[in-house]
């Protein structure tokens, strides 16, 4: 052949690199523009039923998403507690970003007192016909004046001039929690330890992590300077709540992900300088690493708005397998016959059994696109372009670069001489390996279906300690932990109000009997404009309501015009402007109002019905007694999300099974020989089935992400099956070949290995699977060759 | 020499004269019945169920507010309040829990959450159940009269239950409450009188 054969031309391989260098300069730009994300949200499905949706939109910007918690705990004693408690509460306050602060100190709860005092006849449930006629105004009138002259009379007697009939008495019974936290020194503090309490609710959203951290940051900071001068004395500061959490997931996630990146480049780039002893190798072969990291994230960044930090976290994973690419490509395409066309034969002999690997990994990720999860939709989307870029980049870009491959030996030869051995020894030891195959098939037997016991909480960052520490603050302030929702949800603002008031009137029938000591409705504040008017309407006049105060009030030791501000209050109220959310939304009631009703992002308004359940509780009765209205739901959180997080291990069962069967279909259509596609499955499949077992073995609770890895045990592995069987076909088995599986395998199972070992759950758990897996694959794959191989 | 007889009965008054002087001592007025006394009588009675009539003065208002029914307790920590007249309406507290029905509608409330309520029900539940230790830890109390009849004084100690309640003053006989009279800040005052079942 003549020279101007010997390499790619000079026109096109200018015009490689400059495609090349365009795309990523492109990617770069994309990625440069694009929001990072870390809420655990994205482990949470994009299309559950009405009722989850719901619960979804609540987790993710819910009242829940925005409550954080503060203990201040020891110290010297529970009056330096107490007086730290008032002076943080107070600059909390004063700092704006917290639309409610609330410590037990009841200044708080004075503005909104004069609302609810000025506004009695549009709010209380009790204001009818019937209780402004001559028998209704002396049945109120004697219920308020038994309450003169207790201890519970202090309240009422200011006030009883102008509200003899204890209206105002009537929406505070509604209003103040059943379940409040013990009061010590005027403020919070716990009944099991010697702390004070805090709850605050940010004002901004619970997505927006930015101003979620300076929240957070701003309360460390205000503490420190309630506590300037107390030294070694100063209550500890706890905080809890999931801003707290989403925070410190977003950290840990973006901490790891650096880490991995930084420790898989050094492992990486040693293992390869030990295999090419070559610097300049080392930087081609990882070109296509970092191109396929920057094409995955452009991708996700453009079909989803944003990337998700776990998403990058898997970056590594792709370095596992994008190197691999690199590996084949300068080992196989050296030792041309002609300087400069090794890349030509390893086009036409190896890229084939690539270009296989790849399109089975694909399919294999493929299967994640689908599964609902939107975190585990941008893996795919990330892995696919990835390995997709990697691969074009190997195929296109590297031979302009190295036409003949890499030119040094490095270890490859001592290499090259293990993993002969082992392809050597391997085949020995299939009955061996048969064998562990049914006793794993055995044990996963007998385990069945728990074997399958991961939670969703188990992918959860926040480690335990904190999750004590939330759990402890939360029982103190008897903050419900939103055990049981009722969730209302109509077209409108005041369908959902009228619905609302229907749900409470249930509602109360069960706090009767002892079911529930309370709830908490959007309205208590924020009456129907239908039943503001039926009340409002319910008003005589002054000249009526003057003379059934005089009848009702002949016998008792009270003159009736003592009674003459009343009549002037509800002379008054007649003429109120209805209470709207707007007005509402000004004023101090504006957060209670904000967590329990909002407008639905897909259109509509929905309402929460907070439950404070009693151990009478009976949820059956509570779904008989609401069942008669449609729009109203009962939402069980804990075993909705069990449910949801069921339905997804099933889907993903399903779209494992598909992207397997996806794999086997293409392998059959490329092989076409069933022989072969035998040859070539049965490692895999008993890899996967080794290592399910191990993991059965080991107790190891199994979850989504443990089914995704075995996918990628498939997808991963297939490549080394592939080889195996054009090593058959070919009767090549050159040391250089063998070098490459075996240098690839290494750094699959060391990036993988790395994962393993993160503090991430949802990494480690795929970690933990495909390390082992892709070893296993890789020695069962020689294992089951046949024996032409030399 | 005395004879055997004689040292007999000599020995024999001996005995006597100190049965004599110990059963002058027990019979002796109890010249320093103080609040642990009282709380020890208080502490025998475990259980207790009685009608009470209560007289309220209220300012502004022409005559008194009165109210009728049942009390009734069980040790160390329950005690219902129900009134019959003029409306019926119960009181319920046990342990931390409080439980108000009127009107049909019953209402939970924890109680360490209000320290002042918690304070006037310890004055009447930790006095029933003679447990000195929780009454003194919101009342300064003073003690007067003797067991057969007594009184028992509290000033709240809490700043904001005393900003309310001005005094208590609790009266009875031996191990039963026969009276509360309670003075509040502004005039008013209220007195309820405790008949025990028997």
């Amino acid at each position: 052949m003549s020279v101007q054969h010997a390499g790619p031309s000079r026109g096109r391989r200018t015009l490689v690199l400059l495609l090349w260098l365009a795309a990523v300069l492109a990617g770069v730009a994309v990625i440069s523009s694009t929001h990072f994300s870390a809420d655990l949200s994205a482990f949470l499905p994009a299309s559950p039923d009405a009722r989850q949706r719901v619960l979804i939109e609540q987790l993710q910007s819910g009242v829940a998403s925005r409550t954080l918690m503060v203990g201040l705990e020891g110290g010297k004693d529970a009056a330096q507690r107490a007086d730290v408690s008032r002076a943080l509460g107070k600059a909390m306050r004063a700092s704006g970003l917290y639309e409610q602060v609330q410590n037990g100190d009841h200044s708080e709860w004075q503005e909104a007192g004069t609302f609810v005092f000025d506004r009695r006849y549009q709010l209380s449930p009790d204001v009818t016909p019937q209780r402004f006629s001559v028998d209704g105004l002396r049945d109120a009138v004697t219920d308020t004046m038994s309450m003169l002259g207790t201890p519970a009379g202090n309240l009422v007697r200011p006030l009883f001039e102008r509200d003899p009939t204890g209206e105002t008495q009537r929406i505070a019974e509604g209003l103040i929690p059943a379940t409040s936290p013990r009061t010590e020194e005027g403020v919070w503090v716990s009944r099991t330890a010697p702390r004070a309490m805090l709850l605050a609710t940010t004002k901004a959203s619970g997505s927006d992590l930015d101003a979620q951290a300076a929240a957070v940051a701003r309360i460390e900071t205000e503490y420190a300077k309630a506590t300037q001068g107390l030294g070694a004395e100063a209550p500890k500061l706890q905080l809890s709540g999931a801003p707290v959490f989403s925070v410190q997931s977003r950290d840990k996630i973006k901490g790891e992900a650096i880490h991995l990146a930084i420790v898989g480049a050094i492992v990486m780039g040693c293992l390869l300088l030990v295999a090419f002893a070559s610097p300049k190798a080392l930087v081609v072969a990882l070109l296509p690493v970092l191109t396929g990291v920057v094409a995955g994230t452009a991708a996700v960044a453009l079909v989803f708005g944003s990337v998700h930090g776990l998403t990058m976290g898997f970056g590594s994973t792709l370095i596992g397998e994008t190197v691999d690419y690199a590996i084949y490509y300068l080992i196989q395409a050296r030792g041309a016959a002609v300087p400069g066309t090794g890349w030509q034969r390893w086009r036409d002999l190896n890229w084939p059994t690539v270009r296989l690997g790849l399109l089975t990994s694909v399919c294999g990720f493929a299967a994640l696109l689908f599964s609902g999860f939107p975190g585990l939709a941008q893996l795919g989307v990330f892995s696919i372009a990835g390995l997709v870029a990697a691969a074009l980049v190997t195929r296109h870009g590297l031979p302009m670069l190295a036409p003949d491959g890499a030119t040094g030996i490095g270890m490859r030869r001592h290499m090259a001489r293990v993993a002969s051995g082992i392809v050597q020894a391997m085949p020995r030891l299939r009955v061996g390996f048969v064998v562990l195959g049914v006793v794993a098939m055995a044990l996963m037997a007998w385990q069945g279906g728990a074997l399958w016991r991961a939670s969703l909480s188990s992918m959860s960052p926040i480690s335990k300690a904190s999750q004590e520490l939330d759990a402890s603050l939360r029982e103190d302030i008897g903050a419900s932990d939103g055990g049981t929702l009722v969730v209302i949800q109509a077209a409108d603002e005041q369908a959902t109000l009228r619905i609302t008031e229907a749900a409470g009137q249930r509602l109360d029938a069960l706090v009767d009997e002892g079911q529930l000591s309370g709830y908490e409705t959007v309205t208590r504040m924020l009456p129907s404009a239908a039943a503001q008017q039926a009340r409002i309407a319910s008003l005589p006049d002054a000249a009526t309501l003057r003379a059934r105060v005089a009848e009702a009030t002949q016998g008792m030791p009270l003159a009736p015009d003592r009674l003459e501000p009343f009549v002037a209050s509800v002379d008054a109220a007649r003429n109120l402007a209805p209470i709207t959310r707007e007005e509402l939304a000004q004023g101090p009631l504006a957060p209670v109002v904000r967590a329990l009703m909002f407008e639905r992002p897909g259109g509509g308004w929905a309402s929460l019905i907070a439950l404070h359940t009693t151990d009478r509780f009976d949820k059956a009765k509570l779904v008989a007694a609401l069942a008669p209205l449609p729009e109203v739901q009962v939402v069980d959180i804990g075993a909705e999300l069990g449910s949801l997080y069921d339905r997804y291990l099933h889907e993903a069962f399903v779209q494992v099974l598909l992207g397997a069967l996806a794999v086997v279909v293409l392998l059959g259509l490329y092989l076409r020989s069933l022989r072969r596609l035998v040859a070539v499955c049965q490692p895999l499949l008993l890899a996967v089935v080794l290592t399910l077992g191990g993991m059965a073995a080991l107790q190891v609770p199994l979850g989504i992400l443990h089914l995704v890895g075995l996918l990628l045990i498939v997808a991963v592995g297939s490549n080394y099956a592939l080889f195996f069987d054009q090593l058959q076909e070919t009767g090549r088995a050159d040391e250089d070949t063998l070098a490459s599986l075996m240098l690839a395998n290494l750094t699959t199972v060391v990036s993988f290995g790395l994962i393993a070992i993160s503090d991430i759950p949802a990494l480690s758990a795929i970690g933990r699977v495909v390390a082992p897996g892709a070893l296993l694959a890789l020695l069962l794959s020689a294992a089951f060759a046949k024996r032409r191989v030399r | 020499m005395k004879t055997r007889i004689e040292a007999r009965v000599e020995s024999g008054l001996r005995q006597a004269r100190w049965a004599l002087v110990a059963l002058a001592c027990a019979a002796a007025p109890a010249w320093a019945f103080d609040l642990h006394e009282l709380m020890s009588l208080l502490a025998k009675q475990k259980q207790g169920e009685a009608n009470f009539t209560e007289q309220r003065y209220v300012r502004g208002f022409d005559g008194p507010l009165a109210a009728s029914g049942t009390l009734s307790f069980t040790a160390p920590d329950q005690l219902v309040r129900r009134t019959l007249s003029p409306r019926p309406e119960t009181m319920a507290v046990d342990g931390n829990n409080l439980t108000l029905s009127r009107s049909g509608r019953s209402r939970s409330m924890t109680l360490d959450s209000m320290p002042e309520l918690q304070g006037m029900v310890e004055a009447m539940r930790a006095t029933l159940a003679g447990n000195t230790q929780v009454l003194q830890r919101y009342f300064t109390s003073t003690v007067g009269g003797s067991a057969s009849d007594w009184t028992l004084d509290l000033a709240p100690i809490d700043a904001r239950l005393a900003s309310q309640v001005a005094t208590l003053r609790l009266s009875g006989k031996a191990g039963e409450v026969l009276g509360v009279e309670m003075e509040f800040r502004g005039g008013d005052r209220s007195v309820m009188t405790i008949s025990p079942k028997r």
